[in-house]
């Protein structure tokens, strides 16, 4: 299967984060923090973990997830995941 | 003056069809679910029964649901908003969005402060936990036996246990949410903003009934003018479990080779109740004037409502059935009507031995031969926490198209009642029993009558 492109797999991260917190994708940025600028609150971010753990179908630990503070986090983690064949 | 209590609306989720017209549809063809259990839950035993009545999780994008919410809920609890959905929109109500995020509306026609909801459900999210205690309990397991292989087939060897290892290695953070009961009426309560009474009761296969019920109490002594109010089951959990705890009971149907005939209430050859995966009904119930104001024509009026309890054992029924009987004189006196009023009885007709025995037997004491009586269970299977709500539906639309759905399977009956084996005759009726028992020897009953032109 081809390797997804950094866009591809921005793409669905929105698509998750624009589904849980009902954001629209103007709203969305790499920089763009969960709790602080899209109003996460401790219900969403374990929405937004399940969400991802089933966008990407692999499991993202307790431990790895209090490191996923914004987009950018996410994005270079799954791609980490991806690349160590882990997705 | 007394308040009269009318239903409006129907939403319908069942093993026969979802919605109230394909519902409808169904139970008057005398459509029948039935299959083999899955393939899957002979890995974790062998079981007497060989069958159930499937409850399909439906298409969840066809129906307004979130994302997050089909996360965070167990099916009952989509049963239930799918079906709220559906009754509310019969009831002829608009919604509008509340909460985006939340995916929660207000109902600007109704004050939400005189609304309510009751719920009934014999297990809630079981199966939620189910899947939960699978994580919990079969991950160190799983562990310690791929160590095991590992080291037989040697380190070089990438080795995958063998054998039925079904969980999610993520234990449910919604889990607490999942499995308790009383969430079948919190996310009504939540989702369409009502602040009142917001209540689940648990009163096993009479659940339902005793939900609507409950409801309609509420609503006769003036503490709410409308409620979202019945029941919701689903108790498909992929291991068979659930299955299994009714199969060791010795409760469910027996069939050897036709298995389309082997649900059969009230017949002779009945050996059993054919376990249901699940379902669920939302009735709206309003206060007669409520509705009048808004225009909306009810289906049926509901005029009384009583519970007793056998007070005799958990898992059965007093064969004496004396508390049906006492049940039937307080619905007769609330409703100020006679036994002989009464056109049509829906059955709790589970088709065990001693439920048709006893049942039967009282209805002829009380009502003679004269009645209809038919078994909704005999097509839909035994819903358990819905199959009151689901009867109590079936018994509305019976009243108001006047026609009555058949009894499957009933070839030779166990006693001369007026038994429904033909669908397509005409019937009056003016008045209609529900009634259902359940384990713990609760006895629940509603009578509904045809209302009132506007």
């Amino acid at each position: 299967m081809a390797v997804p492109t950094d866009q591809e797999i921005l793409n669905r991260i929105n698509t998750v984060v624009e589904d849980i917190l009902k954001k629209k994708p103007e709203d969305l940025s790499l920089d763009s923090k969960f709790i602080e600028d899209l109003g996460a609150d401790s219900l969403d971010t374990v929405s937004l973990l399940m969400a991802l753990d089933q966008e990407f179908d692999e499991e993202i630990s307790d431990k790895e997830a209090k490191g996923l503070t914004t987009i950018g986090d996410t994005l270079s983690f799954i791609k980490q995941k991806i690349a160590a064949g882990a997705v | 003056m007394k308040r009269e209590v009318v239903i409006t609306g129907i939403g319908i989720l069942s093993p026969i069809g979802n919605g109230r017209g394909e519902f409808w549809h169904n139970c008057l063809a005398g459509t029948a679910a039935v299959e083999t259990i899955p393939e899957q839950w002979r890995d974790y035993n062998s079981y007497s029964s060989p069958i159930w009545a499937p409850m399909h999780e439906p298409d969840y994008t066809q129906y307004p649901l979130s994302r997050a919410e089909k996360m965070q809920m167990d099916p009952v609890q989509l049963f239930t908003l799918i079906s709220a959905d559906m009754a509310v929109a019969d009831a002829g109500f608009t919604k509008e969005l509340r909460d985006e995020k939340k995916n929660t509306y207000i109902l600007p026609e109704v004050h939400p402060d005189r609304c309510g909801v009751v719920m009934g459900t014999g297990n809630g999210g079981l199966v939620s936990y189910t899947g939960s205690a699978a994580t919990h309990i079969v991950t160190p397991i799983k562990k310690t036996v791929d160590a095991y292989c590992k080291k037989m087939a040697g380190s070089d060897s990438s080795s995958d246990t063998p054998g039925p290892f079904r969980f999610s290695s993520r234990f449910n953070p919604f889990s607490v949410a999942m499995t308790m009961p009383n969430a079948c009426s919190a996310v009504l309560s939540i989702k369409y903003s009502f602040p009142g009474l917001s209540m689940t009761v648990s009163s096993a296969c009479a659940s339902g009934t005793t939900a609507i019920g409950t409801a309609f109490r509420a609503i006769r002594t003036g503490d709410i003018d409308m409620a979202l109010t019945g029941g919701a089951e689903y108790l498909a959990d992929p291991y068979g479990g659930i299955f299994r705890a009714f199969d060791t009971a010795k409760t469910l149907v027996q069939a050897d080779g036709n298995f389309d005939r082997a649900n059969r209430p009230f017949d002779k050859k009945r050996s059993g109740f054919l376990f249901s995966g699940g379902g669920a009904a939302v009735l709206v119930l309003e206060e007669a004037e409520h509705a009048r104001r808004r225009g909306k024509q009810p289906v049926a009026a509901i005029e009384s409502y009583s519970e007793t309890c056998d007070a005799f054992t958990i898992m059965g029924m007093d064969p004496d059935g004396r508390q049906i009987d006492k049940m039937y004189s307080t619905l007769f006196t609330n409703a100020a009507c006679e036994p002989e009023d009464i056109a049509y009885i829906n059955t709790h007709g589970t088709g065990t031995i001693i439920n048709d025995e006893t049942e039967s037997r009282i209805i002829e004491k009380v009502f003679g031969k004269k009645p209809l009586v038919n078994a909704t269970k005999s097509l839909t299977g035994h819903t358990i926490g819905a199959s009151g709500a689901l009867e109590t539906a079936v018994t509305a639309l019976s009243i108001q198209d006047q026609f009555v759905h058949p009894c499957a399977n009933l070839d030779d009956p166990i006693r001369e009642l007026n038994f429904v084996t033909d669908a397509r005759q005409e019937h009056e009726i003016e008045w209609a029993l529900n009634q259902s028992f359940g384990f713990g020897g609760h006895i629940a009953g509603l009578i509904l009558k045809k209302p009132a032109l506007p």
